[in-house]
């Protein structure tokens, strides 16, 4: 079944359609939800809320954009749902100009696995900035917008957070580069 | 192995293809808050399937059995018995409709013809009456006639006028005679002028006579009605009333004292009846109204109807004995008739049953019947454990004539002629069906699906040898309850609000009818029902 029709029978509530479009595309919402939530089960109700959204509203897809972009937005959409209601007080550290973060890592330890754990560790809106920024291509102007902060919060909390995570991949790194040894 | 590089690039470079898949038990839980419309969507795509597959059969097999019997000897009949039988009730359903509008349409157009003649001999008697009195109860009553919506008191001013007509008969002989010379120019002058000034005019003439009855009560109200009087006349055709006021006017002037007098009072008799069948008018102008005021859904219907059905079976096979398997068979279109009542459940849905008596039968034919001795001599065993022979005919015996050429035939069956076996059944048939409408306009589509039950009440055997068919036995193979599963298309054809004609050819196959039945025999029968459904 072509994409189309697919979206097709889900306007039309097909319990099929929905099934196979849940299959087609879980895996790729459920990695974003992961990486904007603190832990697994954080994502895994994310990613049902954002399913239910698509579902719901799968008729105000024009057409316009892929329809992989609109299941994105929705998906980290409602990730960020959760962090609007309590906007944390963070300090607004200004970092200074240091966008270019270098960090010293060894390909072999650094995974997958431990990469989203540490950020998933992440302070909320420092996970969500650095989420929105670095993985999925956010400007700060976006994010101010997405998040309800001002651009210059959203940019120290960037920094912040690649800070965090620069320490936590070379500690890391440390403690495995001497248990190797 | 250590790498430098930008944190940035790191996370981007091991993100690019990152993805899980999630919990099965995610899946599971939201497809359950899911909105469950889809089942609703489902049932009514089931109930379209089942309705297509239904209505497809049941033209296919209309169709098709025609086309399927048509080379044999007297299937012919059914296609055209079954066409005939369909247009000549429809014709039938149709000019009834239409005599029943037309009849309606003639009631109401013969009304509005009583109440302008009735006017108009009013309008004559008024002319020819300068009687105050008279004149005022004439209008009086015409001024009623057309008031409709007042049928009470029209009737009892219509009494009144009667009376009061009788009263002008009596009068009009004594003031006739004194009044005689002043006519004739009243009438001319009044014939001329349109009616209120004749009113007027009139009215002015008649004031001074005024002193025995009504009074100045008759004054106003002949006044106020003159007014009333004036707008109705504007909806009439003045020419007509012109013309024939005009007529009555040459007639008075041609006419002596005496000779009006004679004319008036037959005038007055006349208006006698016609006021009686104003009553009649307004009687059925208010059925009519109240009719009409019937306005809210018609939730249930009940149906009279009739259908010719044909029996036949899908495969090759006999509820008789294996040997008449390959038998042809025939049967001729027999009647069902009987009343079915529904009720809508929606708009769309209609949920129904009825009461049908149908008789059906089904010919076999090429079988010999022997009596007892040649049964003997034939040396097989001539029990059918499907037959009860009755009292006297246990000796007959049947055989199949192809069974014969198979065997080495004795000379003795040369001389036989075959015959046929004729077998009668007929059931009251309960059915118990929906209806969906597919197109509800005035002309509505239905897909009909259910199932009958069938109470067998007739059941004969009949051999059929040399033209002459003897009663042998019954079958003792049909249940006395059996079921059918019903498809059909409906066709509906709305007269008005409450009377529909309806059209349904439906197939119905039979689940349980017969017991040990020999090779592939499916019996089923169509019946083209047709009737005149009325909701109430």
């Amino acid at each position: 079944m072509s994409l189309d029709k697919l979206i097709k029978n889900c306007i039309n509530q097909d319990a099929q359609a929905q099934s196979q479009l849940y299959k087609q595309f879980a895996s790729k919402l459920f990695s974003l939800c992961l990486k904007y939530s603190k832990n697994y089960a954080e994502a895994e109700d994310n990613l049902h809320d954002a399913f239910i959204t698509v579902f719901s509203k799968i008729e105000q897809y024009k057409n316009k954009g892929s329809f992989e972009g609109w299941l994105k937005r929705i998906a980290i959409n409602t990730s960020l749902q959760r962090y609007r209601q309590d906007v944390g007080v963070y300090d607004i550290i200004n970092e200074g100009n240091i966008e270019d973060v270098s960090v010293d890592y060894n390909d072999n330890n650094v995974n997958i696995d431990f990469l989203l754990n540490i950020i998933q560790e992440l302070p909320d809106r420092y996970r969500l900035v650095f989420n929105l920024y670095v993985l999925d291509g956010y400007s700060h102007v976006e994010i101010s917008e997405l998040i309800n902060i001002s651009t210059g919060t959203s940019k120290s909390n960037l920094a912040r957070a690649r800070r965090i995570l620069k320490d936590k991949i070379e500690a890391y790194n440390a403690t495995s580069n001497s248990q190797s040894l | 192995m250590n790498n430098k590089k930008n944190i940035d690039r790191l996370f981007q470079e091991k993100f690019k293809d990152f993805e899980v898949a999630p919990n099965d038990a995610v899946w599971d839980r939201i497809s359950e808050s899911l909105p469950k419309k889809k089942k609703k969507r489902r049932v009514i795509a089931l109930w379209w399937q089942i309705g297509g597959v239904a209505a497809v059969i049941a033209l296919i097999l209309t169709v098709g059995v025609s086309v399927f019997n048509s080379d044999k000897n007297n299937a012919q009949e059914f296609p055209i018995v079954n066409t005939e039988e369909s247009e000549k009730n429809s014709k039938k359903n149709n000019t009834n409709s239409e005599l029943e509008k037309n009849s309606t349409k003639k009631s109401f157009d013969k009304k509005q013809i009583e109440l302008n003649t009735i006017e108009d001999k009013n309008t004559k008697v008024v002319n020819s009456n300068l009687d105050s009195e008279q004149k005022t109860n004439a209008i009086r009553t015409e001024d009623n006639t057309p008031q409709n919506t007042r049928p009470s008191n029209q009737l009892t001013n219509l009494n009144n006028s009667k009376q009061k007509s009788n009263i002008i008969a009596n009068n009009y002989n004594k003031e006739q005679k004194t009044k005689n010379l002043q006519k004739p120019s009243n009438i001319r002058a009044v014939a001329n002028k349109d009616k209120s000034t004749r009113i007027a005019t009139q009215t002015k003439t008649s004031n001074p006579t005024l002193k025995t009855n009504d009074k100045s009560q008759l004054k106003s109200e002949a006044e106020r009605k003159s007014a009333i009087k004036r707008t109705i006349k504007e909806n009439k055709t003045v020419v007509v009333e012109n013309s024939s006021s005009k007529q009555q006017d040459s007639e008075t002037l041609k006419t002596d004292s005496n000779k009006t007098d004679d004319s008036l009072l037959e005038n007055l008799i006349i208006e006698g009846p016609k006021k009686e069948s104003i009553e009649n008018a307004i009687a059925e102008n208010k059925e009519i109204i109240e009719e009409e005021k019937e306005d809210e859904p018609n939730r249930w219907s009940i149906a009279p109807n009739v259908a010719p059905v044909y029996y036949g079976s899908l495969g090759e096979g006999s509820s008789l004995d294996q040997q008449f398997n390959e038998n042809s068979k025939s049967s001729d279109i027999n009647m069902s008739y009987g009343i079915a009542g529904s009720y809508a459940i929606s708009k769309k849905l209609k949920i129904r049953t009825g009461v049908n008596r149908m008789s059906l039968n089904q010919t076999t034919t090429d079988v010999y019947a022997f009596t007892g001795a040649e049964t003997a001599a034939r040396g097989t065993d001539a029990a059918f454990k499907n037959i009860s022979f009755k009292e006297g005919a246990q000796h007959v015996s049947l055989m199949s004539s192809k069974m014969m050429n198979r065997s080495s035939a004795p000379e003795l069956f040369n001389t036989k002629f075959a015959g046929n076996i004729e077998q009668k059944f007929g059931f009251i048939e309960v059915p118990l069906e929906l209806e969906y409408a597919v197109l509800d306009k005035k002309l509505g589509i239905n897909i009909i699906g259910g199932f009958s039950t069938f109470i067998l009440n007739e059941n004969e055997i009949y051999a059929d040898v040399n033209g002459a068919s003897t009663l042998i036995g019954e079958a003792n193979n049909i249940n006395d309850t059996s079921f059918s599963a019903n498809f059909g298309l409906g066709m509906d054809y709305s007269l008005s609000k409450q009377l529909n004609i309806n059209l349904e050819p439906t197939f119905k196959y039979q689940i349980n009818t017969f017991n040990n039945t020999t090779g592939d025999f499916r019996p089923f029968f169509i019946g083209v029902y047709t009737g005149l459904s009325y909701k109430f």
